[in-house]
């Protein structure tokens, strides 16, 4: 009896196994492959232009970055970014939802104009996004007939991240805006039903409510945002056609390593930020996990 | 049950099968290039088949891609044996065309710009050219400093310069006759009382400006050169951060902050120096030979003129930028490639590359046929070209001018001063040299 449940264990492993065999195959190749092999050459010197070379050198590559001010500047910027564009797409794409699941007319047309941003492609939005931050353009045109200050967006530092956020927030709260939607309606009438017996107002209903209910989903909205926010790099790329300028005001986390990688040909050093920068994400996504897990206990 | 084995037999069987067709794919891919590289060679003999030879460059005006491809229509009814595949690189050149040599991808003739030359020649991907030149090739028609643009430090001879340009002041002379100007000033003292006059503001807001600037290294180099300035040392060390350097930059850097009378292309909306000037909002930009043909073509009523750029500290001074043609070392074409390269850069071929004016040429014998040192629009350009400062400067350049453009613009829209912002461009672009080596 033993043996011959051994034998069906063995099988059943198999037969398990064999099924998943495509998607072991692929997944190793695409995606445990590169990342081991980044990890791999994040502590090597490597030389792909001309004579191909591999030198191991430990942990250079990753005492270069405590001595190397782009990197800070980039990381800087990345930080900004995510903090001031996580919080406003959360919320902007809170009021959204809220505003689209009451009784409107043309709701369905809403839906569909407030998710279009999202449906097109960044860099497209991105040209588009130019065209109306030229300093003869659109924005300044609204900005002077209200007399408010101008400014030279695509090339004055101080402004240039910002309006990269304008721009990114207004194409990223769709997205989250239409997972907020699907939330709200999951949240079961008869809880506002008896906040009305109770006597509770609209804005009571929504903070004490809507806001508490849509917890899980908030946590997944931040989570991606923040991944979102830190990977940022087509938009800064094409702003500033790969240079990070003006000033190194757009230069973000993925743009550094994409420069270091395909402009100084610096695999080792540009695997080690990408190293970096992964495990600044997780790290970040497990505070985040603590802090709303705290929440929930109370 | 059985049967539920054999079942699962069968599948494993076509998981292994597909797998190892792949892996028979990808040999069959391998063993194609060296039969087809045979058959090249064969080629090359009497048999017929024309070989193919690849040549990439960066994507250019319509015009100037249909005179490119009028040469090589030219070329390839002379040699029927060469066939010619014209590669355009829309974006990022140099970071396709490195990923491309690493992966053995290269085409077999590319354009090379004379500032990355040197960082190329380092690591011994181009193909030597000095085997291949011929007495009748008549390599000293060439102009020295382009050619020298391309030779390595034991005097390698890497690349043909297939033309060049200097930069010149370009000025709108309805703006100078209404201005009550006669003549275009030849100092940047003149130059700078000259933009006061051109100048138009409106309430705060400048609408033309007299100076149209490019605040960035391959358009300044000559500035830090002015009053005795380096840019970088022997070792490639940027050296910038001195004060000889920061008086020829402050030149600039002053004009746009203090004055107001000078402004960069996004200032007024513009892409770059060429169509600030085209559209009116500057009466004078410093731009080079590319601009003439496009403000010709785009901005027909802009009646403008050309003169050296005005003298800073006594000195004439101007840059000059040069592209030349080289051979990938990994081509497994060189003949036929160099076939193509020696008719591109020969007096033939740069005749009717630089018929239309949209280049410059490089050879000596075929400057004089054009006339082009007295051409009213270029003479100023080809005056330039004894004086000129070569945008070339080690294989470092590429990461000093990435820090020294950063820090440029810092200073030159006033969130730090000239002083500082050059001061930390050395010492970071330093930093980032030496951590690199």
């Amino acid at each position: 009896m033993a043996r011959l449940k051994g034998k069906n264990k063995i099988r059943d492993l198999l037969s398990g196994y064999s099924f998943m065999a495509p998607t072991i195959i692929i997944l190793g190749c695409f995606l445990l492959l590169p990342i081991g092999y980044a990890i791999y050459l994040s502590f090597h010197k490597v030389n792909l232009l001309g004579t191909v070379s591999y030198k191991f050198t430990g942990t250079a590559n990753f005492e270069r970055m405590v001595d190397d001010p782009r990197l800070w500047i980039a990381l800087r910027n990345t930080v900004k970014y995510a903090l001031i564009v996580v919080p406003a797409q959360t919320i902007l794409s809170l009021v959204l939802a809220s505003i689209l699941n009451m009784k409107l007319r043309y709701r369905n047309f809403f839906r569909v104009a407030f998710y279009l941003p999202t449906v097109t492609s960044s860099a497209v939005l991105v040209l588009i996004f130019m065209w109306i931050y030229n300093s003869n353009g659109l924005l300044n045109y609204i900005l002077e007939s209200f007399g408010l200050p101008t400014y030279n967006w695509l090339g004055d530092p101080s402004v240039a991240l910002l309006g990269i956020m304008i721009m990114n927030i207004w194409s990223t709260a769709p997205l989250f805006m239409v997972i907020y939607l699907a939330a709200l309606q999951d949240i079961p009438e008869n809880l506002y039903e008896a906040a009305d017996i109770d006597g509770a107002n609209g804005w009571q209903k929504f903070w004490r409510i809507t806001v508490p209910q849509l917890k899980p989903v908030t946590f997944y909205v931040v989570v991606m945002g923040i991944i979102g926010t830190f990977q940022l790099f087509d938009q800064s790329y094409i702003f500033s056609a790969g240079s990070g300028g003006p000033n190194n005001a757009t230069l973000t986390m993925v743009l550094l390593i994409y420069q270091y990688a395909f402009k100084s040909m610096d695999m080792g050093y540009a695997s080690a930020l990408a190293f970096l920068l992964a495990v600044v994400i997780m790290l970040i996504t497990l505070i985040q996990r603590l802090i709303f897990k705290e929440e929930r206990l109370n | 049950m059985k049967q539920r084995l054999s079942t699962m037999l069968v599948l494993m069987l076509a998981l292994v099968m597909v797998v190892s067709a792949c892996g028979n794919n990808s040999k069959n891919g391998e063993s194609a290039s060296p039969s087809s590289s045979a058959s090249n060679g064969a080629s090359q003999s009497p048999a017929k088949e024309p070989v193919e030879v690849t040549l990439a460059g960066w994507g250019s005006s319509p015009e100037e891609q249909a005179l490119l491809q009028q040469v090589l229509d030219e070329f390839q009814a002379k040699n029927p044996d060469v066939k010619v595949k014209y590669e355009v690189i829309a974006d990022q050149y140099m970071d396709v065309i490195k990923t491309r040599l690493i992966g053995n991808e290269a085409p077999d003739l590319f354009y090379l710009d004379a500032f990355e030359a040197p960082a190329l020649i380092e690591k011994d991907v181009l193909e030597p050219l000095d085997g291949y030149v011929t007495p009748e090739f008549d390599i000293d028609d060439f102009e020295a400093p382009t050619i020298n643009a391309f030779k390595s430090g034991d005097g390698k001879l890497y690349g043909l310069p297939k033309d060049t340009s200097t930069l010149a002041l370009f000025y709108n002379k309805k703006m100078f006759a209404d201005a009550g100007i006669t003549a275009p000033p030849t100092t940047w003292d003149e130059l700078m009382s000259v933009s006061e006059k051109l100048t138009k503001k409106n309430g705060k807001k400048v609408e033309v400006y007299g100076l149209g600037q490019a605040p960035e290294l391959a358009r300044q180099m000559f500035m830090i050169k002015a009053f005795g300035g380096q840019l970088s040392d022997e070792q490639g060390m940027a050296t910038f951060a001195t004060p000889e350097a920061e008086k020829g930059l402050s030149l600039v850097i002053d004009q746009h902050t203090k004055a107001n009378t000078a402004g960069q292309p996004s200032d007024v909306g513009a892409g770059w120096g060429g169509e600030m000037f085209g559209q009116q909002k500057a009466a004078m930009v410093i731009e080079g030979n590319w601009a003439i043909p496009y403000i010709q073509t785009n901005f027909k009523d802009v009646d403008f003129g050309t003169a050296e750029v005005p003298t800073v500290n006594g000195e004439k001074g101007t840059m000059a930028f040069t592209v030349a043609y080289v051979m990938n070392k990994n081509s497994k074409k060189k003949e036929a490639a160099w076939k193509l390269l020696s008719y591109l850069t020969g007096k033939e071929g740069m005749k009717t590359w630089t018929s239309k004016g949209f280049a410059l040429p490089t050879r000596k014998s075929v400057s004089a046929e054009l006339g082009y040192d007295k051409d009213a629009l270029r003479g100023a350009l080809v005056a330039g070209s004894s004086y000129a400062t070569p945008w070339q400067a080690g294989s470092t350049l590429p990461t000093i001018m990435n820090n020294f453009n950063n820090q440029f613009v810092a200073a030159y829209t006033g969130g730090s001063s000239l002083t500082d912002a050059l001061k930390k461009g050395q010492e970071t672009a330093n930093k980032e040299i030496k951590a690199a080596q």
